[in-house]
């Protein structure tokens, strides 16, 4: 390249700012690459969200290089910020020399952010000179800056008040802003004008121009000034060509500024996007920033595509005039001494008490532990294992890791939370003899995989859980602990997905709402990769016409950007130093929430420490059974001492009697159940496991059944000679030579393909996130090519492949299907043992599971369980126990009845039930008003429970008790309250007609979504009958083959996997059907699928061998009307499963608990539109 | 007393589109594409008002959609009442879709109500439009049984007294669920659970207690009236009458210091039939001269000349609004006048030529130089968009004449991007001297149907004699085109 002076682009923006820049980091490195730049500067609008994923697609790069022998790339990145201030101050361009400057940095972010709302960023240039220390800074002149309070720097509420005020009434707008320790006009001799004040009454908009035009400049100025004083030769002046026709005329004027204030000046083409082509899409994102259309944007968007990084050839050619200009950009680069591989790491130190290093600590505790969990004396093999595995925790040091994840647990054991851990290194026996986790590794021989990557030099994984109703308690702890300033949640970026991306670029093309409604309904869940083209044609529209191909490539290009920054749901970095030296720390939406600008990827390729502190509603459940069971039978349980291995409890798992249970709950669960047949905690780790997209796309279901039946030999693929035969035994002997799990599939890639252990890591990390979907393709080759040249069979690669794939879109590694299993485990066996106790814990930990509250109290019924209606005089707000007068001998299981608990009334509030309790402990309620009186309660409250029919106890109905309520004074003092109430009983009776039980189970749905009175089919038996419609019992016992029709009310739909089936299950009083139905038959019937509540289906018994019983449906017919027969005027409100596909769409976990809406604010229709 | 329902013709709902196929209006709704009216076909197939959009589309991927348009309704309304007018003048509207009239003493043109209500409905339905009607004592009965369809009270749900819906819902849970239900009971045990609100809907609805409605028309600001006892034959005599009228109506301007901006004359026949006539102007006046020149140039331009048939035996004059306009000085020197006969002599040639045909340049935000501008007619107030001033210290960045279209030339220039060195226009010669540029302006590439388009370098050049013109080359050397075209756009002073 001789002849071409060096360059490096050091303002590059990428779209982590956002809605600004229009490439993604990764791009804008490989495009700084192929133009031949030295290095480039990675700087986004007040953040440095994006440098991270920047610095490893350098960093991958670079070792893809280094195993393909190939020679290392010249080339420098610099991560740094571009900060944007509110006090006209220009733009100024901050990368750090050193670890040091970085931490400066950071804090100076930290600062900006914590005074502003989620998001937004306010800072003045007093900010920044409070923060130079070997910061590097580029003076950018002409940008827009930020106006506080408005979009980007609106003020955080802590701060409103005084300070805002101070803030706008303030003529230039900084509070901070201090007279500079010497005036302008010293400095060059020349006075700069004052803007226009007041004089002229109606300033012109020219003169305001003039004005701001000149406070600019006169800002450019007085910034170089006051950071040339404060930080001699760590300022430049960067100097852009936009092509705005005067380009060189203002180079000139700035550089003549430059030279006088002796600054070097720096080219730049401060650039947005990666080439020119992008200059659509960064159209289309300031559209979508201005909230306009790209018709209506005239020059508020920019004039041309110039703002892309140019090949240093062109550089040089538009500063030919300033060739020094060029050469700084490399002065600056080579003053740059720091490298995102600085931020070393150390993990906090408190959970050590003086004296002990941790190390020793650790194993201190880990020795308590063993006499703990294991008793006076434990095996051999469990010392074996302990000293193993110390032995590693040493090498790597992670004693700080564990004594951490230990003590967040120690406190929450202490305040009776319930928790369990998982994750890759929550299988080590360390982690069960600390209490993390309750599986135990060696009665269990859960040795299958390394708990620690030893070469992969990458921190430990372990997910906590908590009770998702008290884990806020842990994370206030974690808090209070270490300190805000330590402890920060990690981010999640919030990304555009193609509902979102749709929505937005249709309406910046000016596309109807209603056509990109119709584009977006076409997409199923929310999670598809890429807009497909069938989409498109499935909704009418043709590609070939221009506006749809227009959107249909913008909308390719916009998905995956991010869009905002959102706090992760768990995952704590803690730190031993001060956190935001080494991130900048946001505040979030929620009150006392504060998290940092790195997403959980981030902190991965960075090596530092995350906690996942994590909610799971099925912990909650538990702890509540086992509360129940300490007060009603006396019997004190914890998640390690419920006896394992019983007989009856996995023969009921095997009968697919799982309704409520862990896991093992949905509909696809419930049919493996029996296919399964598991018989050990490992078959359930197995059942978790399997029914997944991975394992199913990837064809290896029905293999591990035919052998688990010995159907099938049990043969383990081998390679060719000379490789040994056995290599992959090991790998795939548990799993009888199938691989299920994640870890199986990347030790298969390092055992059969050969990958290196980096390579693995890649592709670990291109399965964790399906943003990185193009990568997989490399992969697919080389672990295909690579096994096949070892001799294995190529369909076999194939299809691991295939599962790898799979586990992209819902990766389910075996470390954490342990511990789900022993959940599963332990609320079967509450299911089985206490089936009054486990419904009463399940409906008070509500919303969660697979389904609503009448399915739970419907299945509480068909064990035998008293269900007692909600009353007055009886019921609390959690749903409770009562112990029945004559318990039969047979044992604990009938010897307690479950009422209903105020909470099950739609909208019925707490404080009211509480109200009512105490109110009842002076005694029975005799009448209506005296509740209203006794309880305070208002009018609404008391109408509520009439509607829910509470007053039996009373001898009051619903009809009978709504009508009194209705004129129930609220709100007196007892004394008039009793006046009131005689005058009020002289009414003439109003001979209210009875209310038909059929109108008292529509009621019951409406109110509580259950009845206990009846089921809404009984009441159209007769009916359908009369039709020739078999009830559900009848479809049950019927013969294999038969045609049949059968009607239910609809509990939920289902369209797993690739959505060839969709299922329907139907409910009526006799039991429930499962209907299955091609998707060919569903798109003939879309209307009467997605419109019934109640349901006529016509189809064919189908009979497994194992018993489980299928519809196979042909027709169906939407009988919804009929429901209308229970009552002319209450609606039979027929709510779904909280798993129907249609009405829940379920979203991508990342083992997170779905926010999914309350079911009982899910009103009548349905409101989900994913499926088409 | 009657209510009329007005349905939408499925003609009306867009053209080639089966008038038996399933149709809704849509529109947002507490953020989201819900449907606002459906036609019979749809609501046959279990689509309901209130459904999402796409919770629709998901059953009935075919389903027709249009935007709903409260506003067309609201007209469409309007316009019905208008046409009303022959039965009663008191009509009501009863928004979003019925019409209460009240017929007292208007029915025997008609041979009784029935017969009234007959020629109505027919009326209405030649129109297209789909009509519940009903005949009531009172305009609440007349109300519930044109909405419920019924024809006894007594026999009516309980949802016609419209209650709250909480209400509605405790009735019916009572098993009170016809208006007979209610009448058969006393009425204390209403009034003490629903209140006395409940009682008096209830005798609103079906104990024949009236209240008046209130009749459609807002009333104007002004509104004069004359009267004549013979019809007169002559639109001329007409208009003499209006006159007097708008004498009369700037009289009293004058004295509030107001002026009017729309004036409507109404002639009516004794047929039955209204002429309006209506004029605006762009500034308040209170000048008779001009009102009435304007009402005579209205007259002119219309299409069909008012034919005065048996006469015309009332005029009316009425200003709909006022707006401040402060008594006239006239200036000694007698130019300060000119604005306000700028403005008169807009609004003549605007009220003669037609609106759209006398204009005004406004500033538009564009990037693309011949689209900054836009005419657009002159009696309009002109948008808010100011014209781009200068920077201080710039030189004027757009010449002061655009031709169009531009205007091919010859020019030496460097590549990728240089300044043209020489160029020749129209057969002459020009060196360049100094130029300035380029300033690149990119093609609106979603008004294309490639996406891409050329774009635009733009010079300011001066030429040895000190001309300066406004040149670019159109497509950039190497990125767009190999062999760009040169235009010139423009000169400047």
């Amino acid at each position: 390249m001789s002849g071409t002076p060096a360059f490096a682009e050091m303002v590059a923006a990428t779209n982590y700012s956002f809605l600004r820049g229009a490439s993604p980091a990764e791009e804008m490195v490989a495009a700084a690459v192929a133009a031949g730049h030295a290095g480039i500067g990675i700087a986004d609008r007040n953040t440095v969200a994006g440098v991270v994923r920047a610095w490893s697609a350098l960093r991958d790069a670079r070792a893809r290089l280094a195993g393909e022998g190939l020679p290392d790339i010249d080339f420098r990145l610099a991560t740094g910020t571009r900060l944007v201030f509110v006090d006209g101050t220009p733009d100024i361009v901050a990368y750090p020399g050193s670890r040091h400057g970085w931490g400066r940095l950071t804090r100076l972010l930290t600062i900006g952010n914590r005074r502003a709302v989620k998001g937004d960023c306010i800072l003045c240039l007093d900010d920044l000179l409070g923060h130079l220390d070997d910061l590097l800074l580029i003076v950018m002149p002409g940008g827009e800056g930020l106006r506080l309070g408005e979009e980007g720097a609106r003020l955080h509420p802590k701060w409103q008040g005084p300070m805002a005020a101070s803030f706008f009434q303030s003529p230039t707008p900084s509070p901070w802003r201090k007279p500079g320790p010497m005036s302008l006009a010293t400095i060059d001799g020349v006075r700069v004008e004052e803007p226009p004040s007041g004089a002229s009454s109606k300033p012109s908009r020219a003169a305001a121009d003039m004005g701001s035009g000149l406070r600019r400049g006169d800002d450019c100025r007085r910034a170089l000034v006051l950071l040339k004083e404060a930080a001699p030769d760590r300022v430049w002046l960067g100097l852009a060509m936009p092509y705005a026709g005067r380009d060189r005329r203002w180079i000139a004027k700035l550089a003549r500024l430059a030279a006088g204030l002796d600054v070097p000046i720096l080219a730049t083409n401060d650039a947005l996007y990666a080439s020119h082509e992008q200059r659509r899409l960064h159209d289309v994102v300031s559209c979508i920033r201005l909230g306009i259309r790209l018709d209506e944007a005239g020059t508020r968007i920019a004039a041309n595509a110039e703002r892309h990084l140019k090949p240093v050839a062109e550089m040089a050619r538009l500063f030919a005039d300033y060739p020094e200009a060029l050469a700084e950009s490399i002065r600056l680069l080579e003053r740059i001494d720091f490298d995102l591989e600085q931020l070393s790491y150390e993990y906090p130190h408190e959970p050590v008490p003086d004296g002990w290093t941790p190390q020793a600590w650790l194993e201190k505790l880990v020795a308590d532990g063993i006499g703990w969990r294991y008793g006076a004396a434990p095996a051999q093999a469990v010392f074996d294992l302990v000293e193993t595995e110390l032995k590693l925790v040493r090498k790597a040091r992670y004693a700080y890791y564990f004594l951490t994840v230990h003590d967040v647990v120690r406190f929450a054991r202490e305040q009776g939370i319930l928790c369990q851990g998982r994750g890759s290194a929550a299988n080590s026996v360390i982690c069960y003899v600390l209490g993390i986790t309750s599986v135990d590794p060696v009665a269990n021989k859960l040795l299958f995989s390394r708990f620690i990557s030893e070469d992969r030099n990458e921190p430990p994984d372990i997910d906590v859980d908590f009770e998702h109703e008290r884990r806020e308690e842990v994370m206030q702890y974690i808090y209070r602990r270490y300190g805000r300033h330590r402890a920060g949640i990690a981010a999640t970026v919030i990304h555009y997905r193609p509902r979102s991306a749709v929505r937005e670029v249709a309406k910046v093309l000016g596309l109807s709402e209603d056509v990109a409604a119709r584009l977006t309904s076409t997409i199923w869940g929310s999670y598809a990769s890429k807009m497909e083209e069938r989409r498109f044609h499935e909704t009418g529209f043709d590609p070939g016409n221009v506006e749809i191909g227009r959107l249909n490539m913008l909308v390719g290009e916009l998905l995956t950007f991010p869009r905002h920054l959102s706090q992760h749901v768990g995952g704590f970095v803690l730190t031993e130093d001060r956190l935001d030296e080494t991130v900048p720390i946001h505040n979030a939406a929620m009150d006392d929430r504060t998290f940092i600008e790195w997403d959980k990827d981030d902190i991965d390729a960075l090596g530092l420490m995350k906690v996942d502190v994590l909610a799971l509603g099925m912990l909650t459940c538990i702890r509540k059974a086992f509360a129940l069971i300490a007060t009603h039978i006396g019997r004190q349980y914890t998640l390690a001492n419920i006896p394992p291995d019983q007989p009856d409890v996995y023969d009921m798992l095997c009968l697919g009697d799982s309704i409520g249970v862990f896991q093992v709950e949905s509909r696809a669960q419930i049919n493996m159940l029996p296919r399964l047949r598991p018989r050990e905690l490992y078959d359930l780790v197995i059942q978790v496991a399997i029914v997944r997209p991975g394992p199913i796309q990837g064809g290896m279901v029905h293999p591990y059944l035919r052998r688990r039946s010995r159907k099938e030999a049990v043969v383990i693929p081998s390679p060719a000679p000379p490789h040994d035969p056995g290599e992959l035994v090991d790998v795939l002997g548990k799993t009888l030579g199938v691989p299920l799990f994640q870890e199986q599939a990347m030790k298969l890639a390092i055992v059969a393909a050969n990958f290196t252990d980096s390579e693995a890591n890649q592709l670990r990390r291109a399965m964790a996130t399906f943003r990185n979907v193009g990568t997989m393709p490399r992969f697919e080759s080389k672990m295909i090519e690579g096994m096949a040249a070892r001799g294995y069979p190529r369909d076999f690669a194939e299809r691991c492949f295939e599962q790898i794939k799979g586990f992209g879109s819902y990766g389910f590694p075996e470390s954490h299907a342990q511990s789900f299993a022993l959940l599963v485990y332990v609320s079967s066996y509450i299911k089985c043992r206490y089936p009054a106790v486990f419904a009463c814990a399940l409906l008070n930990s509500q919303p969660m599971g697979f389904y609503a509250p009448a399915q739970i109290v419907r299945d509480a019924r068909e064990h035998g369980v008293e269900v007692r209606a909600i009353d007055v005089n009886h019921s609390e707000w959690d749903n409770g126990l009562e112990a029945l007068p004559h318990p039969s001998p047979s044992g604990e299981r009938d010897k307690l009845a479950l009422r209903i608990g105020f909470r099950q009334i739609d909208s019925f509030r707490e404080a009211w039930a509480k109200a009512i309790v105490v109110a009842r402990a002076a005694g029975r309620f005799g009448a209506i008003e005296e509740i209203a009186r006794r309880a305070a309660l208002p009018r609404r409250a008391i109408r509520l429970l009439a509607d829910a029919d509470a007053f039996r106890s009373i001898g009051l109905d619903r009809r009978g008790a709504l009508w009194e309520a209705r004129r129930t004074p609220v709100g007196e003092l007892p004394l008039f309250a009793a006046a009131r109430a005689r005058e009020l009983g002289e009414e003439p009776d109003a001979m209210l007609p009875a209310m038909p039980l059929s109108e008292h189970v529509a009621a019951d749905y409406q109110l509580t979504r259950l009845s206990l009175k009846g089921h809404p089919m009984q009441f159209l038996r007769d009916v359908f009958r009369r039709e020739g419609v078999l009830s559900c019992r009848e479809v049950a016992e019927g013969r294999n083959g038969r045609k049949v029709k059968v009607a239910g009310v609809v509990l939920v739909r289902q369209r797993p996997g690739e959505g060839k089936a969709i299922f329907i299950t139907l409910e009526d009083e006799t039991g429930i059907t499962n209907v299955l139905l091609w998707a060919r038959i569903f798109e003939v019937q879309r209307r009467e699928v997605m419109a019934s509540r109640l349901m006529v289906v016509e189809g064919e018994i189908q009979k497994s061998e194992e018993g489980v019983v299928h519809l196979m449906g042909v027709r169906v017919h939407d009988r919804t009307a009929e429901l209308g027969r229970l009552s002319e005027d209450h609606r039979t409100e027929i709510e779904l499963s909280r798993s129907d596909a249609f009405q829940h769409p379920q979203l991508p976990r990342d083992h997170e608990p779905r926010g999914s809406r309350h079911p009982r604010n899910v009103r009548v229709l349905p409101k989900s539109r994913d499926f088409h | 007393m009657r209510e009329i329902r007005a349905g939408r013709a499925p003609a009306s709902l867009g053209a080639g589109f089966p008038p038996d196929a399933p149709f809704a209006l849509v529109e947002k709704q507490k953020g989201a594409m819900r449907l606002a009216a459906v036609n019979r076909a749809a609501l046959e197939l279990g689509l309901a008002p209130g459904l999402n959009l796409a919770d629709a589309r998901a059953r009935l991927p075919d389903l027709g959609v249009a935007d709903h348009d409260r506003r067309a309704d609201a007209l469409l309304l309007e316009w019905i009442a208008d046409g009303c007018d022959r039965y009663t003048p008191m009509v009501a509207l009863d928004p979003p879709d019925g019409l209460i009239l009240d017929i007292s003493g208007c029915a025997h043109l008609f041979g009784g109500e029935a017969g009234l209500r007959a020629d109505l409905v027919e009326r209405l339905q030649r129109l297209g439009l789909q009509v519940a009607s009903a005949l009531g004592d009172t305009p609440d009965a007349a109300h519930a049984l044109a909405r419920h369809a019924g024809d006894r009270l007594e026999a009516l749900p309980v949802e016609a007294l419209q209650l709250d819906q909480e209400e509605s819902v405790a009735l019916r849970r009572a098993g009170l669920k016809r208006i007979g239900d209610l009448q058969e009971r006393p009425s204390q045990i209403l009034s003490a659970r629903f209140g006395e609100e409940a009682a008096d809907r209830l005798a609103r609805v079906a104990g024949g207690r009236d209240i008046r409605i209130t009749p459609r028309r807002a009333e104007p600001a002004l509104l004069l009236e004359r009267r004549f006892a013979e019809p007169i034959g002559r639109t001329e005599a007409a208009l003499a009458a209006i006159a007097d009228l708008a004498a009369e109506a700037v009289h009293r301007m004058e004295e509030s210091q107001r002026g009017g901006r729309r004036f409507e004359a109404q002639l009516f026949r004794t047929d039955g039939l209204v002429r309006s006539l209506r004029v605006e102007t762009g500034l308040p006046v209170r000048d008779v001269p001009l009102i009435m020149r304007l009402f005579d140039e209205r007259l002119e331009a219309l299409a069909d000349p008012v034919d005065p048939g048996f006469g015309f035996d009332l005029v009316r004059l009425s200003v709909p609004g006022f707006e401040p306009l402060a008594p006239l000085q006239l200036p000694l020197e007698g130019g300060a006048l000119a604005e306000g006969e700028l403005a008169q002599l807009l609004d003549r040639l605007s009220t003669r030529l037609g609106r759209g045909r006398v204009r005004r340049l406004a500033a538009q935000d564009s990037h693309i130089p011949e689209q900054a501008s836009l005419l657009f007619p002159a009696i309009e107030t002109p948008p808010a968009q100011d014209w781009p001033g200068p920077e201080p210290g710039e030189p004027p960045l757009r010449p002061t004449h655009l031709f169009d279209p531009p205007q091919p030339i010859e020019v030496i220039a460097g590549v990728p991007d240089g300044p043209p060195q020489r160029f020749r226009w129209r057969r002459h010669l020009h060196e360049v001297t100094l130029a300035e540029g380029p300033e690149r302006i990119a093609p609106l590439w979603w008004r294309r149907a490639d996406n891409g388009g050329l774009a635009r370098d733009y010079y300011r050049v001066e030429d040895r004699h000190g001309r300066r013109f406004w040149l670019f080359r159109h497509g950039l050397y190497g990125r767009e085109t190999t062999g760009p075209l040169w235009y010139i756009h423009g000169l400047f002073a």
